[in-house]
């Protein structure tokens, strides 16, 4: 089904939004991002997803109050939705159950 | 905070971005510019123009607006409803704005079909690419002309030396007296190679396909073939040829081709090269002997520079063979459009037009066209004032700028396809036809290929609805609705624009009259001129052999209708054949007739001074020359008897001048003229002076002797009055030709006034009614009517009328040596006609006034 997969990108940035709660935006994100996962990305890079998660309804967004920094422009706060949540809930637990099967051996190996 | 983004980045970044995403996308790069900005401004300028590029991408990018609100389908049927309405409403008028525009679109059309057809021609041989003409660049007194004649041994000696060429063609022309029944036909018979047939793709209708393998074998044209034998089949018949001074020779027919409208060659019957071999085997490996062209077919992969590099040896093989002609090089001319340059090279087998005369029609054919649209345009503009009214409803009820624009470009784009349809009708029965008759030729009315038709009809569909339509479409559109409505809206009254155009018409129109006026009255000029003898009741039969000249003679002399008889070698009016002679080292070029001895007499050429020849003379047959007066003057002769010329050092001695007299059309200046006496032994022409009104007769007597004389012979009689027959018709030609773009002129720039007039009038009815009212008569309601006219109509006759006479004079004293000088009578015909045509225009709009009862027009307000 189109729209239920959850891109690695698009995982990432739904996290940090959720990170980022109430102040998630465009360039919020793209900070957060460089400053947790040390990943670079462009300001559109970071639009194109949000707004593509947007149309997916795993985030939602409202325009806040103008500001200083922008030359009195508003900034899109974007905010989780259940959807959102829940398929965040349903990536780390299927990241967990797969992680908790790799033989020990495997990891020992791997960690030696 | 002074630092700001770079301007251009942020209007683009407004220009191209979505409304609703604007905001955000802006913000953050306002954000991340600013936060950089203190501490490295360039930097940041550079990011954030890569932003707004990384920006632009599909999903931010502004959408085109549907046209959501304009239900355009169901407007343009309403825009079509009044346009067929508005059509209706003004029947004659529409139908005369719409005839004058098919004029013109006929014309293109018909123009457009004979250029398509002219460079297209030839195209239907297969190898077109790559056959090549070889010619000769001769040497004569002052630089080079380029023959079409090469050597005849110079076609097989290059395929023999150079693997570059495929094959060759020689043609060389022959004459043969072909006997069918009791009639004897002269037809010109072409010797090929048999290669001819894979070169030049003459399509083979009946018979073999290679057209001729043995030198037994003819090939006829279909129309020749049908001639001799109607609807039987000719192929493995025989026919027999005898040419001059030669006994019969048997044919059989081994195929019928067709020629093509579009070819530029005009073979009608062909025979083997062999055939000609046999009857003149000391040519064939003559290095002197020229045949009238060579064609070669050039090796797909070669090209023809490889070739030219090794033709030395066969200049040097000419000029050793013959010194008189030397040859400067040989040069390689490319069937593909060899037609349209044909006029360059001397007797040229190609023939087609030169690109001059199609790029003067194409001129023509544009001018008359946009002059066409121009007056199409200037009505509608005019009309507009009966619609006035529909615009500030339809812009009241919220209609566009760009909607009434839509909808009078439509309107247009409908009356031109109209146009067009007649248009291509009136070319189709009309004047296709009247060309192919007024030039001789069978253009068919048919495109060189289905992209071109249609293309051109497109372009010219554009064309003119372009030119007619937009500037009505764009000021009508512009129109405020308030000030329509109101009746405020001073439509028309100032138009300088429209006074502007019909005077650049009736300029036009002046040209062209003027122009075709002093052409026809040169033609006419020339059509009476003197010809320097009197001409009206003489005839003449060519006799080549001795006997039967003899025969013939003697069977007239005695005929009480026949004045003289004299025979002549060449004949005047037939011949021009150039020799040079000396006269004390000084050298002359003078045009030799070699005549009998009362030829002069029977000719009618004037004697000025001195005598002709005379039998009893002896010496006159040795050594006497008569002279024309420009013979004497261009040597400088006070007194031209008695002095001595020497033609190949025999010395002769003038005893006689006559008066110029025309031998050629009337392109040429008149050259010195000489006459000698020949001997019976070469004559080739039998001239006849018939005694006043009885020349039927006579030519039927001659005949009727002739088919008794010489039953295989063509019987070759004319009257003087005919030699000039081919010059009379070109001419002829031309002033028809004249005469229609004339004709048409004046139509166009005619409806162009009747429409600006009718709708004049239309509009200042109220005025006109008051002044009715009020007492004027109808004469002074003529004078107010024409004031406007008779400003524009002597405007356009000061610029036009000098112009057109000083355009087509230069261009006669060019053509003709002896042009008729300046006349006022083409002016005056040109001013009356025109002032016809408006008197005749204004008249009727006049009686329109006059009939109105006042009270109609005023009682409506």
């Amino acid at each position: 089904m189109k729209g239920s997969y959850l891109g690695e990108l698009e995982e990432l940035v739904l996290l940090h939004v959720g990170i980022l709660y109430p102040n998630a935006y465009g360039v919020a994100v793209m900070d957060e991002i460089e400053k947790q996962a040390r990943r670079s990305l462009n300001i559109s890079a970071v639009h194109s997803v949000l707004t593509r998660l947007e149309e997916k309804g795993l985030l939602k967004s409202k325009m806040s109050d103008p500001t200083e920094e922008r030359g009195g422009r508003r900034k899109r706060i974007f905010l989780l939705t259940a959807a959102g949540k829940r398929s965040l809930e349903e990536a780390n637990e299927l990241r967990n159950q797969l992680f908790s099967q790799i033989p020990k051996v495997a990891l020992q190996f791997r960690l030696a | 905070m002074n630092r700001q983004p770079p301007k251009w980045a942020d209007r683009f970044l407004q220009w191209y971005c979505r409304p609703e995403l604007l905001e955000e996308i802006q913000g953050d790069a306002y954000e991340l510019f600013y936060r950089k900005a203190t501490l490295h401004p360039r930097q940041a300028k550079i990011q954030f123009v890569w932003n707004v590029l990384r920006f632009f991408k599909w999903s931010n990018i502004k959408r085109t607006k549907r046209n959501y609100s304009l239900n355009s389908p169901t407007m343009i049927k309403s825009y079509l409803t009044t346009g067929i309405r508005n059509l209706f409403r003004h029947p004659l008028n529409g139908s005369i704005n719409i005839l004058g525009l098919s004029l013109a679109v006929a014309i293109a059309i018909t123009t457009f079909i004979v250029i398509d057809n002219q460079l297209h021609a030839d195209h239907f041989h297969r190898n077109i690419d790559r056959i090549y003409q070889v010619t000769s660049y001769v040497k004569i007194d002052k630089g080079t002309e380029e023959w079409s004649d090469s050597p005849i041994m110079l076609g097989p000696s290059m395929l023999q030396e150079q693997t570059n060429i495929e094959s060759f063609t020689r043609i060389e022309y022959g004459n043969a007296d072909i006997r069918y029944n009791q009639n004897v036909f002269n037809e010109q018979v072409w010797f090929v190679d048999p290669s001819f047939f894979e070169i030049f793709s003459f399509p083979i209708l009946a018979g073999d396909q290679q057209g001729l393998k043995t030198k037994n074998q003819i090939v006829l044209e279909s129309s020749i073939a049908k001639k001799y034998f109607g609807e039987a089949d000719p192929i493995g018949q025989s026919l027999s040829l005898k040419f001059r001074e030669r006994d019969k020779q048997e044919f059989i027919i081994s195929a019928v081709f067709e020629r093509p409208t579009g070819s530029t060659l005009y073979p009608s019957i062909f025979l083997s090269m062999d055939s000609f071999q046999d009857m003149q085997p000391d040519k064939i490996n003559d290095w002197g002997y020229k045949v009238d062209g060579t064609f070669i077919l050039l090796r797909a992969d070669r090209s023809i520079a490889e070739v030219k590099n090794h033709m030395r040896s066969f200049v040097r093989d000419q000029n050793a063979a013959s010194p008189q002609w030397l040859v400067d090089e040989y040069h390689f001319r490319p069937f593909k459009g060899l037609g349209l340059v044909s006029h360059e090279i001397i007797s040229s087998i190609s023939q087609g037009s030169q690109m001059e005369g199609l790029v003067s029609l194409a001129v023509i054919a544009s001018f008359l066209l946009i002059l066409a649209s121009l007056n199409y345009m200037n009505v509608t503009v005019a009309t507009v004032a009966t619609r006035l009214k529909e615009i500030g409803i339809r812009k009241v009820i919220g209609g566009q700028k760009k909607q009434i624009i839509t909808q009078f470009l439509t309107e247009n784009f409908l009356m031109c396809s109209l146009a067009l349809v007649v248009g291509g009708i009136i070319s189709y029965l009309f004047m296709l036809p009247g060309f192919n008759a007024l030039f001789p030729s069978n253009i068919l009315f048919e495109f060189s290929s289905g992209n071109i038709m249609f293309l051109f009809f497109a372009g010219l569909l554009f064309f003119i609805g372009l030119i007619s339509g937009a500037y009505p479409a764009f000021y009508i559109a512009s129109f405020q609705p308030i000030e329509i409505l109101r009746g405020k809206e001073k439509f028309g009254q100032k138009s300088l624009f429209s006074r502007v155009l019909l005077t650049f018409q009736f300029t036009f129109a002046f040209i062209t009259m003027v122009g075709s006026f002093v052409f026809i009255d040169n033609s006419i000029h020339l059509k009476n001129k003197d010809w320097g003898y009197q001409h009206d009741n003489l005839m003449a039969v060519r006799v080549e052999e001795k006997d039967k000249y003899l025969t013939l003679r003697n069977q007239l002399t005695s005929n009480p209708n026949v004045v003289h008889l004299a025979g002549a070698d060449n004949h005047i009016g037939k011949s021009d054949d150039k020799i040079t002679l000396t006269h004390h080292e000084q050298q002359i070029e003078t045009i030799d007739f070699r005549v009998g001895y009362n030829y002069l007499e029977a000719m009618n050429i004037r004697l000025v001074e001195g005598r002709t020849f005379t039998q009893t003379i002896q010496s006159d047959e040795v050594e006497s020359v008569v002279i024309n007066e420009t013979f004497g003057k261009k040597l400088g002769w006070a007194r031209p008897i008695g002095q001595m010329i020497e033609i190949d050092s025999v010395k002769r001695y003038v005893i006689g001048v006559v008066a110029d007299f025309h031998y050629k059309g009337f392109y040429d200046v008149l050259g010195p003229a000489m006459f000698r006496v020949a001997k019976e032994d070469d004559f080739n022409f039998l001239a006849i002076q018939v005694r006043e009104g009885h020349m039927n007769e006579v030519q039927e007597q001659v005949k009727s002797f002739w088919q008794n004389i010489a039953p295989y012979d063509t019987y070759e009689g004319f009257v003087q009055d005919d030699v000039f027959a081919s010059f009379n018709q070109n001419n002829n030609a031309h002033v028809q030709l004249l005469t229609f773009v004339c004709l048409i002129t004046i139509i166009l720039a005619s409806l162009g006034l009747l429409g600006l007039v009718f709708f004049n009038t239309t509009r200042r009815m109220k005025e006109y009614s008051i002044r009715k009212v009020m007492g004027a008569t109808g004469e002074q309601i003529f004078q107010l009517m024409n004031k406007d006219y008779v400003i524009i109509l002597s405007t356009a006759f000061i610029l036009g009328a000098p112009s057109g006479f000083f355009l087509v004079n230069s261009l006669i004293q060019k053509v003709y040596p002896d042009p008729k000088g300046a006349n006022p009578l083409p002016f005056i015909l040109a001013v009356s006609i025109m002032m016809a045509v408006v008197a005749i225009t204004v008249t009727t709009q006049l009686v329109r006034i006059t009939k109105q009862s006042p009270s109609e027009v005023l009682r409506n307000d």
